[in-house]
């Protein structure tokens, strides 16, 4: 995930891309509002682009008839409907040609404020984040907002975004949202799951168990992502979905505590898994709900103590837009 | 040659003639490391291949989630029979230290309960009550029939004559217990309290911190002793080490035995996830070697308990027994652990018997569910 770049960098290089592999072919003419429209982007970056491109020398400009990709201008030039042309673009084909910048931000700095949440509390600066990622106000604000909508941040009194602390009682609280929603989730799901993909999810968890050394952390997320993220995928209520995100903290809790302790045990919560994943792999949703309430239950009193083994260190390293405030 | 056994622990656990005579009894060389504070605890959790025994101090559930000890298997300890007895007797010793059976026996799913089991935890060692100590002469102004309590520990007859613990685990119960005292408020659970109660505890000691309440915050024992001997302090947190030291210097120091019960705590013998091998059995030997009795008998002069009683019986001077254990007035001058005279002829323990003592306890030291917003709240605190 590039957030580095501006937004009228990732339009141009999309063009240069297809220009060079000849799926936008020399002689097409290209209207700043036909290439937005095809690109899914605002105005203002395609002019840009389409200005830095003519500045190299990828396309020229015809008057007030737009670009035209190459260097000369042909007068049998038509307009093709951009449509119709198979362009190669970054990420997944359906969707927009990037993104919107706040959304990738936004995760970003939701990972990071839950990385240094189990230790304070932190002051966001909105002029930080715009530095940071070379972002205008404008985006940094609607990052904001998400996180606000998010309940990741609040306003203090003095009208400063902090975050944290996180404490045993917002566990707690969350713990309970997602008692009552991610085993109905789970069993709302059941049958549209790939059968072949739990069993994959299955034998990792099971090899996981057999393993000798300690599960490292790309492991441990990619077992939690498999029960809690994948198998709720199918979900069809997005609304159901997002519920269940927003209550599955203590996971980041539990990262922690593998990245600071060398010695974790995640023997319980491996069998855990797989005892749902059996129940998910002969389609008993209702089975399946119900392992996964012992799960999060048996979790969320690992969770707790997992928090008070954190609380011995001190200060994690932030990210520069944040300050820790106590 | 065998490489060392490495024991650490708080400097009050190990005082120097126990580290002494473990080095000349035990066969193999033994290493102690002197670790007070945060700092302490951190390379526990996270290196514990640097220690093989770690005397915990209110830790265990803490270090046993961290998986940073391993599990103390019974059959090897001498005093296995007498764990097993006290753990199913429900009376005696699992009586006295009650909260720390509730952590003791490893069950098979990996978790800490009371029900007996072959492996435990940590192999306690020592035990007491700890509440306020004060000068004296501070009774003199006092009516004679009014009682110790903790609010004394915010009374405005004492403003700026208080001295009070710096680390936040102890420093927070004892808040509480003052706030709780002076403000006639009851705390649901006082060995653990919510957000709020946190807030209330700490806002009040700011605010008392602020009317310039206490004179100073100790972290180490010495500390505690220099505000009390010339540091303007009447009245403060202190522990029996110090209060002994306070005696053998001449300051008339008195152990309060507040209405409101005291603050219990414990320390045990815990063995290194990473010990293994010849050194594993090095770690063994250490712990039988401790609960012999001699050890025990050493801890006593400087008023800790241990677990079992009898075991230390022998090693003690007739009226030593009398006076630490027995409650009763001491028939001569009585030793230090390092052999200086720390009780004079006549005085009594305050508080009596050790079984009277240890009934006192109404909270025992521990980290709190909202630990990390203690620790948050109490920097507020000192830095206030």
């Amino acid at each position: 995930m590039n957030v580095q770049k501006a937004y009228y960098e990732i339009v141009r290089d999309v063009l240069a891309l297809n220009i060079g592999e000849g799926t936008l072919p020399k002689g097409t003419r290209l209207y700043v509002a036909a290439v937005a429209d095809r690109l899914s982007v605002s105005r203002s970056p395609v002019k840009r682009a389409l200005e830095l491109l003519s500045d190299e020398g990828v396309v020229t400009r015809d008057g007030a008839r737009g670009y035209v990709v190459g260097q000369t201008v042909e007068d049998d030039t038509t307009r093709p409907n951009l449509h119709l042309l198979d362009l190669h673009l970054p990420g997944n084909e359906t969707a927009a040609l990037v993104a919107p910048s706040w959304e990738m931000i936004v995760q970003k700095v939701d990972q990071e404020l839950m990385n240094a949440i189990p230790f304070g509390i932190y002051q966001i600066s909105e002029s930080g984040i715009c530095d940071h990622f070379k972002v205008s106000r404008t985006v940094t604000r609607e990052v904001l907002a998400r996180l606000h909508d998010r309940g990741t941040i609040a306003k203090d009194r003095a009208s400063h975004w902090i975050a944290g602390p996180l404490s045993a009682r917002m566990l707690d609280d969350l713990h309970d949202i997602r008692q009552i929603v991610e085993p109905a989730a789970l069993d709302r799901a059941a049958p549209a799951l790939d059968l072949g993909m739990v069993a994959a999810m299955r034998q990792r968890a099971a090899s996981a168990l057999t393993a000798e050394e300690t599960l490292t952390e790309d492991m441990l997320d990619r077992l939690e992502t498999d029960l809690h993220v994948t198998c709720l995928s199918p979900l069809r209520n997005l609304r159901l979905a997002q519920v269940v995100r927003n209550a599955q903290l203590s996971f980041v809790v539990n990262r922690l505590f593998a990245t600071y302790i060398a010695r974790h045990d995640e023997t319980a919560m491996l069998l855990e898994h797989r005892l749902v994943l059996d129940h998910l792999a002969i389609r008993d949703g209702t089975g399946a709900a119900m392992a996964l309430r012992h799960h999060l239950d048996a979790d969320h009193i690992r969770t707790r103590d997992r928090l008070k083994v954190l609380a011995v260190f001190g200060d994690p390293a932030i990210a520069p837009y944040l300050t820790r405030l106590v | 040659m065998q490489r060392p056994l490495r024991v650490i622990g708080r400097s009050e656990l190990l005082p120097l003639p126990i580290r002494q005579k473990a080095a000349e009894e035990l066969d193999f060389p033994v290493e102690f490391e002197l670790i007070d504070g945060i700092e302490g605890l951190q390379r526990v959790v996270t290196r514990p291949e640097s220690f093989d025994v770690y005397l915990q101090w209110h830790t265990v559930d803490l270090i046993w989630t961290a998986r940073c000890i391993q599990a103390i298997d019974l059959a090897r300890l001498k005093t296995g029979p007498e764990i097993m007895a006290a753990a199913r007797s429900q009376s005696g010793v699992s009586k006295v230290i009650d909260t720390v059976f509730d952590k003791l026996f490893v069950q098979p799913d990996g978790t800490l309960a009371r029900t007996p089991s072959d492996r435990l935890s940590m192999l306690p060692l020592v035990h007491g009550v700890d509440s306020f100590g004060y000068l004296a002469a501070l009774r003199d102004g006092l009516a004679p029939n009014e009682a110790a309590t903790w609010g004394w520990m915010l009374d405005p007859r004492w403003a700026g004559q208080v001295g009070l613990i710096g680390d936040p685990v102890l420093g927070i119960i004892e808040g509480a217990l003052a706030v709780e005292a002076s403000r006639s408020l009851s705390f649901e659970d006082i060995g653990n309290l919510s957000v709020e109660e946190v807030d209330e505890v700490i806002d009040t000691l700011i605010h008392k911190k602020k009317i310039g309440h206490f004179k100073g915050v100790w972290s180490q024992a010495e500390d505690a002793v220099r505000l009390i001997q010339r540091g303007g302090v009447v009245l403060q947190t202190i522990f029996s080490p110090a209060a002994a030291k306070l005696r053998g210097l001449g300051v008339p120091i008195v152990i309060s035995t507040p209405a409101e019960g005291c603050r219990g705590w414990h320390s045990d013998l815990c063995i290194s996830a990473a010990t293994g091998g010849e050194t594993l059995d090095a770690a063994y030997d250490f712990l039988n070697w401790c609960q012999d009795g001699w050890a025990g008998a050493c801890f006593a002069r400087q008023g800790y308990y241990a677990t079992f009683p009898d075991r230390i019986r022998g090693h003690l001077h007739p009226d030593e027994w009398d006076y630490w254990y027995g409650g009763i007035r001491a028939a001569r001058p009585l030793p230090d652990p390092e052999g200086r005279i720390c009780v004079p002829t006549g005085h009594r323990r305050e508080g009596g018997s050790h079984r009277e003592r240890m009934s006192r306890a109404r909270v025992w030291n521990t980290f709190m569910d909202e630990h990390t917003h203690v620790v948050r709240r109490w920097r507020d605190f000192m830095e206030a």
